[in-house]
């Protein structure tokens, strides 16, 4: 723990230090390496606050990856809870983790979530000689014998990807969930591989995941887990039109303090709106398999909050959680 | 005769056997999960265990330690580095380093004037290298002295 | 011709002026670290992964620049060998044989310009070779389910070890020592710590860079400190460089001829550089006889093994990128880099990183002409920094793996954490017990238990299920052949003394 204490110590003395000699410009922690998707968003957004003249000072990133976002969490919560110059990428794996209490004691209720303004829509895919034509040809299937599919994604098993196909088959009057078999490997690729191999009967992930491999030909996508049909993908019908309603999209988002002013929380709702609208994040969207999905403010906590609630019911069904 | 090898696997043993029962004591997993997260490391413990077994039964021919001042100027070799360790945020890159790499210097070729300049030397140069051609950000000195 | 047009894309990226620098800066750097006796491919790059890291290179420039000096060090090893009778880096030793006594009779600048073109025909033959042979092989993958990786990994494991220690139970124990090292940390699939002691850093797990920068790179100081540098290079002496051009002709064949069997070599998981050249130059010496006069200082002699060791260089990439599976040490570092930079390796590699590559292997090639340039005109430069006396040298490396690992993570915890894989490090090479294993272990651990839990978890827990397809049937016979037969070989093919025989790291 000795360390940990020093680690800390040393992040806040940078920190202070940072602010001494640049009052005014925010700050972005990307809870992970550079590379993932949260460093994407903090650099993205970041970026696009400054080009469009939200902001006076370019974002400064800052990376602090641990835990899966824990470290960062938590840090936010204990040093920096009124800092009101602060954001936090987030994502749907951001509100997974904390309804299945992997930030150890942390609750989501620590932070707000300020607003998404893009995300991955959820897709369920088989191999393209699969015989499974549609959604519920794939229900039906798990429905008369639970160890005739495998699904496969690139989430632990409890993550994400794992939830997906769970939801569905929950919508559609399956409820022995534990009887399905799910196995995370590491991302959708090489989920979309075993697929393939015919190791595992069906895919569940990511939309951007799967583009390439639609496009060869080597998959058929089942459903799309949104409201709506995505853009440039209009031949791919919705879970909802096939009768289950279910939407699971991973977006893209942030976080801030918890003990900010409701006017601060705002400003950094309307900024977000501000980026969303911009065609540079437009542009950004589209370069990297994202859909729009645009919930800023209030609007957004309160969504959170109903997505936690429902995976945390999920995740004790399944045990993940006691 | 006592030989390497033999404490070695000795002290393996006992490592494995510990690490199989820190694995038995967790708790099992979730139902899809159907080997859990005990199996593999309770196999890999039981690895371990029996090629350290025969380690213990037919040990190779005693390595060539090297004499025990030697070995002393290992192990102070390995403090120096610790002690760098420690020492490089709290004290900046140069300071340190100099110390650090003049000492490993002298303990290569123990000549004190060519290890001071190597020490200063390395510490200098490196430190102009990372800062300024290679962008990652290091502090010289004591933050506190810095401002 | 799809191999055209990825070879257009590859070299679209590979002819930026940025990716070409850096290019040229890993030959160099590469080159030197393999002529620099102690240091060979894996520490040169295990040395440079945090740094490369901490610049915030993007996937292609890093691999390019790590890969760049694989290839160099592959070069540079030679330069040792010749010179001094001391392989720069173990794959080299062969070169010592005809290499050495070439360069007393006063013909070290023949022996260098024929050995620098050898390497350069083997690496250049090999990187054409994996651009053809690696996409097929990436189809293949889609063969492999839970239960073929879970006994790949065990092939892996079982010929790695089996070459790398003269003592079985050494190289298992090894394996399962990395293995341990790997499932410390939070246990994904559970959500539990495992083996952390509630020490909230080794939550995340054991970073693979800090161990192989602790076992490859801070060990070798203490290497330095106990021999106080006597293998140094001081007093280099090397006259006009010629080039022997009839010489050289005559070892056409040879080149090609190690060439191709070298590639083959590099291919088979865990033979790598090493088994490389021994079999070229075997080979080469069963060709021509005992007229061939190998081992007396003929060109044939420096010509085999170089070809040789390089090809099996680009070969070893092979099943790393296709099955994510290294065959060396080396490509188990570069396997480091790839997970660090969040590029699986396997058939989807190539479909969906068609730019990491196809840039990588367009990099390579170009790599190779200017490791050409650079070994056989600029020959000289080398043998110069080959004479930086130790006692400057290894204190760099050390500040430099200090730096890398402190810039990824600020942690007193990873420079304490690498301290001791030095330490360890020592110890194990002392006692025969090679280290390698230890971080393939460490690197496939975790994928391994993943895919033996996948196996069960889709077969309903039926154990058989790991030994029910062709394809895991043939890996797990031959990881048992791997693993038992080297002991019933090593009678048979004596291998030659070297410093490092100990140690399998090419």
């Amino acid at each position: 723990m000795k360390f940990t204490y020093l680690k800390a110590l040393g992040t806040s003395a940078v920190i202070s230090l940072m602010a001494a000699s640049s009052a005014w410009s925010a700050e972005c922690i990307a809870p992970a390496n550079p590379g993932g998707g949260w460093d994407f968003t903090c650099r993205q957004i970041g970026k696009i606050l400054y080009d469009i003249g939200q902001v006076d000072a370019p974002v400064q990133v800052t990376n602090m990856a641990g835990a899966g976002g824990g470290l960062a969490f938590s840090t936010v919560v204990a040093e920096r809870n009124e800092d009101p110059e602060l954001i936090v990428a987030a994502s749907s794996a951001t509100t997974t983790r904390l309804a299945q209490k992997a930030f150890g004691d942390a609750t989501a209720d620590q932070v707000r979530f300020v607003g998404a303004i893009g995300a991955d829509p959820g897709v369920i895919v088989v191999a393209a000689d699969s015989p499974y034509q549609s959604l519920s040809d794939l229900v039906e299937a798990v429905k008369a014998d639970p160890a005739s599919v495998a699904f496969a994604g690139g989430s632990a098993a409890g993550g994400f990807d794992h939830m997906k196909p769970l939801q569905v088959l929950k919508a559609g009057g399956f409820d022995d969930i534990t009887a399905v078999k799910y196995i995370g490997v590491d991302g959708g690729a090489d989920a979309i591989t075993q697929t393939v191999g015919g190791f595992t009967q069906a895919m569940t992930g990511d939309m951007s995941e799967i583009v390439g491999f639609i496009k060869s030909g080597e998959v058929r996508a089942l459903a799309v887990l949104t409201e709506e049909r995505v853009p440039g993908f209009e031949d791919i019908p919705t879970a909802k039109e096939q009768g289950y309603d279910v939407v699971a999209v991973n977006w893209r988002g942030l976080y801030v303090p918890g003990g900010i002013s409701d006017g601060d929380f705002q400003k950094w709702a309307d900024r977000l709106q501000a980026v969303a609208d911009s065609a540079e994040w437009k542009q950004a969207m589209a370069d990297n398999g994202l859909a729009p999905f645009t919930k800023v403010g209030g609007d957004f906590q309160s969504w959170i909050d109903g997505v936690i609630a429902q995976t945390e019911e999920l995740s004790r069904e399944i045990g993940v959680i006691q | 005769m006592i030989r390497t090898d033999r404490v070695f696997g000795v002290v393996v043993i006992l490592a494995a056997l510990a690490y199989i029962a820190s694995a038995y004591n967790l708790p099992q997993g979730s139902m899809f999960d159907k080997l859990g997260p005990k199996a593999f490391p309770i196999i890999v413990g039981a690895g371990a265990l029996i090629s350290a077994a025969f380690l213990v039964l037919r040990p190779d021919d005693e390595p060539d330690w090297p004499p025990v001042p030697t070995l002393l100027a290992l192990a102070f070799a390995t403090l120096v580095l610790v002690a760098y360790a420690y020492a490089l945020k709290p004290m900046g890159f140069i300071v340190p380093t100099a110390i650090a790499a003049g000492v490993l210097s002298y303990q290569i070729t123990p000549k004190p004037l060519s290890a001071v300049l190597v020490g200063i030397g390395l510490s200098v140069g490196l430190f102009v290298i990372f800062k300024y051609a290679l962008g990652l950000s290091l502090f010289a000195f004591p933050r506190a002295l810095m401002g | 011709m799809e191999i055209f047009s990825n070879l257009a894309l590859g070299f679209s990226i590979a002819l930026t002026p940025f990716t070409l620098m850096l290019a040229v800066i890993g030959c160099f750097l590469g080159t030197i670290i393999g002529a620099l006796p102690g240091l060979g491919p894996s520490n040169g790059v295990a040395i440079l992964i945090p740094i490369t890291f901490s610049m915030g290179l993007d996937a292609t420039a890093a691999l390019v620049l790590l890969t760049s000096v694989y290839y160099g060090a592959m070069y540079g090893g030679r330069i040792s060998s010749i010179l001094l009778n001391i392989p720069g880096d173990e794959p080299a030793m062969m070169t010592t044989l005809d290499g050495y006594p070439m360069a007393k009779q006063g013909r070290a600048g023949d022996a260098l310009v024929i050995s620098g073109v050898a390497s350069f025909v083997g690496a250049f033959l090999a990187t054409i070779a994996l651009a053809m042979v690696a996409p097929y092989l990436a189809r293949i993958a889609y063969k492999f389910g839970p239960a073929e990786y879970f006994a790949l990994y065990t092939l892996a494991f079982a010929t790695l070890g089996g070459m790398a220690s003269k003592n079985q139970a050494k190289a298992a124990l090894a394996s399962f020592i990395g293995l341990a090292i790997a499932l410390v940390g939070l246990d994904n699939n559970s959500g539990f710590n495992r083996f952390t002691g509630g020490n909230l850093h080794l939550s995340d797990g054991i970073d693979f860079l800090v161990a192989i920068v602790g076992l490859f790179a801070v060990s070798e100081v203490f290497f330095f400190i106990e021999t106080h540098g006597k293998d140094s290079a001081v007093g280099v002496k090397l006259g006009k460089v010629t080039i022997p051009w009839a010489e050289m002709w005559s070892t056409r064949w040879t080149m090609i001829r190690s060439s191709v069997v070298g590639f083959v070599a590099g291919v088979l998981p865990g033979a790598g550089a090493s088994l490389g050249s021994f079999m070229t130059y075997m080979m080469e010496k069963g060709i021509a006889g005992d007229k061939g006069g190998f081992g007396t200082g003929v060109a044939k002699g420096v010509a085999a093994p170089e070809a040789g060791n390089n090809a099996a260089a680009g070969g070893a990439l092979v099943p790393m990128l296709t099955l994510g599976v290294p065959g060396s040490g080396t490509t188990a570092v570069l396997l480091a880099v790839l997970m660090t930079l969040n590029i699986t390796p396997g058939p989807t590699l190539f479909a969906d990183r068609p730019e990491v590559v196809w840039g990588l292997i367009a990099s390579l090639l170009i790599a190779n002409v200017v490791l050409l340039l650079m070994n056989v005109p600029m020959v000289k430069v080398f043998v110069k920094i080959l004479m930086v006396p130790p006692a400057v040298l290894l204190p760099a490396v050390t500040m430099i793996s200090f730096v890398g690992i402190y810039s990824l993570s600020g942690s007193y915890f990873d420079l304490v954490l690498m301290i001791i894989f030095g330490v360890v490090g020592y110890a194990f090479r002392k006692m025969d017990i090679p280290t390698v294993p230890v971080i393939l272990g460490i690197l496939l651990g975790y994928q391994m238990e993943n895919n033996l839990r996948h196996a069960m978890t889709l077969s309903g827990g039926e154990w058989t299920y790991l030994f029910s397809s062709p394809i895991a049937i043939g890996l797990w016979i031959a990881a048992v052949l791997g693993f038992v037969a080297p002991m019933f070989l090593r009678g048979l093919l004596k291998r030659p003394e070297i410093r490092d025989a100990d140690e399998l790291v090419d």
